[in-house]
C-alpha cells in the first residue's frame, strides 16, 4: 500500500516514505494510521488518522494532506506570486512570470508542487516548458488544487 | 401545539422577550495550523474585518468582508472554520483533553470534531460517529481541509456507541435536536411539540447509551441549538435522576438554566447548565455531566 504513497512522491522528486504497517487501505482510499488510532480503529472505519488519497480506474489522486506532507521535505515546489495562487485555486494554469522561486526540477513533464508565499501548499501541477527559459506563456499545468474542497460540495 | 405564536408565548413564560434576532456570521482560528495574529492580518488584507468574540479564545464575527469567508486560500488551507459562535462554547468546556480518547457521537458536519482535534493538538483519539451516511463525505472533506490526522469516523448511531467496546475520557453529545428559528427561517412553519418531544426521547437514549461508555472520572458535554426545555433543562434534570449523573459548575456565556420550567421543579444543580437565547448568536444550550461519586 505504501508504494503507491512513494511512488507518487517520486514524481515529485520526494524521497517521503511512511511506515508500511501504518498505512492502510479502505475502499480504494488510503489513510495514514498513528500508533493510538491503530489501537482503536476497527475494519468498518469511513475516515481514519491522515488521508493519503484514492486509486481510481488505476491512477492514484493524492490528497491535499500528502501534497503538504511533501512539501515540508525536499521535492520539487515551485513558489508562485499572490495573483497566481488565488488564480491556482481556482483551477487555472501558472504564468512563468508569477512564479518566484524553483526548488528542484525545472523540467518539462516533470510535476511539481505548488507553493504560495506563506510556503504552503496549494496543490499541484506538470511543468509545460522548461522553467529556466522565459517564457510568458503557462509554466505550470495545474492538475490539482484545494478550491477542490469547494468544487467537491457543489 | 405549534406556530409562532404558541411557542413565542412559551419563551415569554421562561422569562423571554421575543425578537427577531439573526445569527451573526463567525469564524474560529485553527491554531494547530497556524498563528492567531498571521491569519488575522492576512484575513485584514484580504478585506476580512473581524470582531473579537468576547467569550471565544480563538473565535471571531465577520463584521464585514468583501470575498466570501468560506472560499479564501486561509479556509481551503484549514488554517480557519467557519463556526458559528454558540456553536464553539461546548468542546471548551471539557477540562483537558490533550492525549484522550474523545467521543463525538453526533459529529457530522464535523465543526466541533475540528474543534476538539485542535485543541487536542492532534494528540490521542477521537471517535467521530454519524448515523447519516451522507453526512460523513462532508465530515471527511472537513477533516481533510484541516489537517486533522487523530480521528476515526464511523457510520454509527450514537445510540450503538457501546458497540465500540471502548471506554471514553471524554464525550460530546452534540445531540439531534429541532434547531431554532434564529439559523432556520421556517422554523416556526415547520416545528410542533410533538417533534421536540421525540427527539427530546431520542436525545434521552443517546444519553443513556453515553453513559455506558464513560470512565469513571469522565466528563460529558450535552449540548443543542434546541430553546425548548424538554430539549435541554428537562432531559438534564432525567439525566441527574435516571442516569446517576451531577451537573458541573461552567464558567461560559450564557444564562443560568432554568429550574422552574412552565410550573415544574427541576433540580437545582440545573442552574448550572447554561441557556444562550438568541442575539448576536443562534439559540443554544449547554451542560457539562459527570458521573456522581458513589455511583462510580
Amino acid at each position: 500500500m505504501t508504494n503507491l504513497t512513494t511512488s507518487f512522491a517520486g514524481k515529485v522528486n520526494s524521497k517521503l516514505v511512511l511506515d508500511p504497517t501504518l498505512v492502510v487501505e479502505k475502499e480504494g482510499r488510503y489513510f495514514l494510521l498513528n500508533k493510538d488510532l491503530k489501537s482503536v480503529a476497527r475494519q468498518d472505519f469511513f475516515y481514519a488518522g491522515k488521508y493519503l488519497g484514492k486509486m481510481k480506474k488505476g491512477k492514484f489522486f493524492p490528497s491535499f494532506n500528502l501534497l503538504a506532507m511533501l512539501a515540508e521535505a525536499e521535492a520539487n515546489k515551485v513558489v508562485v506570486d499572490e495573483k497566481a495562487a488565488w488564480l491556482f485555486i481556482c483551477g487555472r494554469d501558472i504564468l512563468s512570470e508569477r512564479i518566484t522561486a524553483v526548488h528542484g526540477s525545472r523540467r518539462k513533464g516533470d510535476f511539481t508542487l505548488v507553493l504560495n508565499g506563506f510556503g504552503e501548499c496549494l496543490g499541484f501541477g506538470r511543468i509545460l516548458h522548461d522553467l529556466s527559459s522565459k517564457d510568458i506563456n503557462a509554466a505550470i499545468r495545474n492538475v490539482s488544487d484545494v478550491g477542490d474542497f469547494l468544487r467537491r460540495e457543489r | 401545539m405549534s406556530g409562532k405564536q404558541f411557542f413565542v408565548n412559551r419563551y415569554e413564560k421562561m422569562g423571554w422577550n421575543f425578537n427577531e434576532a439573526k445569527a451573526r456570521q463567525a469564524i474560529r482560528v485553527n491554531v494547530a495550523n497556524a498563528k492567531e495574529k498571521n491569519i488575522l492580518r492576512r484575513l485584514r488584507s484580504n478585506g476580512v474585518l473581524l470582531d473579537k468574540t468576547p467569550f471565544l479564545e480563538t473565535g471571531y464575527w465577520v463584521r464585514r468582508s468583501r470575498v466570501s469567508v468560506g472560499a479564501t486560500a486561509e479556509y481551503l488551507l484549514g488554517l480557519y472554520s467557519i463556526q458559528e459562535a454558540a456553536a464553539q462554547i461546548p468542546a471548551t468546556l471539557f477540562s483537558d483533553v490533550k492525549g484522550k480518547l474523545v467521543l463525538d457521537a453526533c459529529a457530522a458536519p464535523g465543526g466541533k470534531t475540528v474543534q476538539l482535534a485542535d485543541f487536542m493538538d492532534n494528540t490521542g483519539v477521537i471517535v467521530a460517529l454519524d448515523v447519516d451516511k451522507r453526512r460523513l463525505s462532508a465530515l471527511a472533506n472537513h477533516l481533510e481541509r484541516c489537517h486533522v490526522s487523530n480521528t476515526v469516523v464511523y457510520n454509527r448511531d450514537a445510540r450503538q456507541a457501546s458497540g465500540l467496546k471502548l471506554n471514553f475520557d471524554r464525550i460530546l453529545l452534540d445531540v439531534p435536536c429541532s434547531g431554532n428559528f434564529a439559523s432556520d427561517r421556517d422554523w416556526f412553519a415547520r416545528r410542533t411539540l410533538k417533534d421536540v418531544k421525540r427527539n427530546a426521547g431520542l436525545q434521552r437514549e443517546i444519553l443513556a447509551e453515553a453513559a455506558k461508555c464513560l470512565t469513571d472520572d469522565g466528563e460529558i458535554v450535552y449540548s443543542t441549538c434546541s430553546l425548548e426545555p424538554e430539549e435541554n433543562e428537562l432531559n438534564m434534570h432525567w439525566a441527574t435522576k435516571n442516569l446517576g449523573f451531577t451537573i458541573e459548575e461552567v464558567d461560559c456565556h450564557g444564562q443560568k438554566g432554568l429550574t422552574n420550567v412552565l410550573g415544574q421543579q427541576l433540580d437545582v444543580s440545573v442552574e448550572r447548565c447554561r441557556r444562550v437565547w438568541p442575539g448576536e448568536t443562534q439559540g443554544f444550550f449547554v451542560c457539562k455531566l459527570k458521573k456522581r461519586r458513589n455511583d462510580k
